[in-house]
């Protein structure tokens, strides 16, 4: 069974340290939602997972299966059997998205699929979540509406098929049924031993897919690691408690000053 | 299609009715005249593999229309002039999609002159330069006066892929006439590191997730040439030729 063991994570983008010492382990099968204020460091740490190359991991370790994944490359890092589901996923100009899956599933086969069979494997995936099929013989994201760009990532996640899946805000930008239909895909990927790090500001999220646990992150590092009735309670009373009852001062989200206030002859400064 | 042979002593050929063209093969060929006569609608291909260094120059008459695709995938120094005159109604389109590669160093000039009134033109550029390689994209616009109610745009965009990499643009319009349309557009920088990253995310390494974005970006000229042609621009962006 997969296990994925981050250890003493640190990390920093553009010399600013986001994630202070990250512990915590998943195990494929289980479901943690990950909670925690807007600018803690929870997309970060994925993307940190993914090995995105804007952030520095400056101290720690991520094993899985006992081989550093941060030694890897970010597509090594997938054929290993990691997946994002990217909080928005980019548009990539002029690459069309069948290619690009094609291209991703042979990476992740011993033998490139025929055409029949990645037909096949196509067809059932945008079946599975009611994506018009024409979507995939279009430009990768290219002018999809923000639910059509989720339900791509979902799309993926369903061919790939990996060991452990992070999903950073998986369920902003869908409406109610796009949401039940990226939720059934959950569960039952759940159900075959997918392992999920969920990211979702929203209890509905976590209501549909049941995590097995639940662990918030306050200023870069895991406060809490405990079980699913964590999320309901931030969803009712915010993260005051975690002062109150923990002790642990919650960080507001740091934004730089504008460097002028006022319009027309600051604009040039303004639009820096 | 049919395909228009070079030689080196003189290439004028005449297009007197709508048929399209071809020519694929450049060695040493002197500069190439082509004039479509009037009402003549016509699209010319052109694949460049050894690199082309001359001028190539394209009358085109009254009313008549060319669409012109230039695939170009040499892999040395060239320096390829393209000089259109358009008469009354006329209408060019011009596509370049160009991959410039190691210790290759080109430079494409597209002029265009808007020698009578309702003439159209667009000159539409792609370009990816990887290692120490240098693109140079001219284009030049001339509205000439009395050249009223003319249209023409350029657009420019170069993908650099290394740090020693040159894309450079240089629109130029030159408008002696009121009540005309001329814009330019162009865009030189390098590939996005989060594609790159997203690509890579589903397991495609670096260098095939560069080819699928060059592929891509440069795919549009794949619109003027046949399926055999098509197949040959695949292997060549991929690096297999």
């Amino acid at each position: 069974m997969s296990t994925l063991v981050i250890k003493d994570l640190c990390a920093e983008v553009e010399g600013k340290p986001i994630l202070k010492g990250v512990n915590l382990t998943i195990s494929k099968g289980e479901t943690v939602a990950l909670l925690g204020p807007n600018g803690h460091g929870k997309s970060t740490l994925l993307n940190v997972l993914m090995g995105h190359p804007k952030y520095k991991v400056t101290k720690g370790e991520v094993l899985l299966d006992g081989k550093n994944i941060l030694e890897m490359s970010t597509d090594e890092r997938s054929k290993l059997g990691l997946f994002l589901g990217m909080q928005n996923p980019s548009e990539v100009p002029g690459v069309i998205n069948s290619d690009f899956l094609r291209a991703a599933i042979n990476e992740h086969n011993d033998k490139p699929v025929s055409t029949y069979q990645f037909y096949k494997l196509l067809d059932n995936a945008t079946k599975e979540v009611k994506m018009p099929f024409d979507l995939a013989t279009r430009g990768l994201n290219e002018g999809f509406s923000g639910g059509e760009k989720k339900r791509n990532e979902i799309l993926q996640l369903i061919l790939l098929n990996p060991e452990i899946a992070f999903l950073d805000e998986i369920d902003s930008g869908l409406d109610v049924d796009a949401l039940q239909i990226v939720a059934d895909v959950i569960n039952k990927l759940k159900a075959q031993g997918m392992g999920f790090l969920v990211i979702s500001h929203y209890a509905r999220l976590y209501d549909l897919i049941k995590p097995t646990r639940a662990v918030v992150m306050i200023n870069g590092r895991i406060a809490v690691d405990a079980g699913p009735e964590v999320a309901n309670r931030i969803d009712k009373h915010g993260y005051e408690w975690i002062k109150t009852e923990l002790g642990i001062e919650v960080a507001k989200e740091e934004k730089d000053m504008n460097t002028v206030s006022i319009g027309s002859c600051a604009v040039k400064e303004s639009i820096k | 299609m049919k395909e228009l042979l070079l030689d080196n002593i003189s290439n004028n050929f005449v297009v007197d009715k709508n048929e399209n063209f071809f020519i694929n093969k450049f060695d040493g060929a002197k500069d190439i005249q082509i004039t479509l006569n009037e009402n003549v609608e016509s699209v010319l291909s052109l694949l460049s593999l050894s690199g082309y260094e001359g001028n190539i120059n394209i009358k085109i008459s009254k009313d008549s229309r060319l669409e012109i695709y230039y695939a170009d995938f040499a892999k040395n120094v060239t320096k390829t002039k393209v000089n259109i005159s358009l008469e009354k109604g006329a209408k060019v389109i011009f596509h370049l999609a160009s991959l410039t590669v190691e210790n290759s160093n080109k430079l494409f000039t597209v002029s265009v002159d808007h020698d009578a009134v309702n003439t159209y033109s667009l000159i539409d550029n792609y370009g990816v330069v990887k290692g120490n390689g240098k693109l140079v994209f001219d284009g030049i616009s001339y509205i000439k006066n009395g050249s009223v109610k003319s249209k023409t745009r350029q657009s420019a965009k170069i993908m650099v892929f290394d740090e020693k990499s040159i894309g450079i643009a240089k629109p130029i319009l030159k408008i002696d006439e009121n009540d005309i349309e001329a814009s330019h557009g162009a865009v030189v920088g390098k590939i996005s590191d989060e594609h790159l990253f997203y690509l890579m995310s589903r397991g495609l390494s670096e260098e095939k997730a560069k080819i699928l974005i060059t592929y891509g970006y440069l795919k549009p000229i794949m619109n003027g040439f046949d399926e055999n042609i098509q197949a040959t621009i695949e292997k060549l962006i991929e690096g297999k030729m």
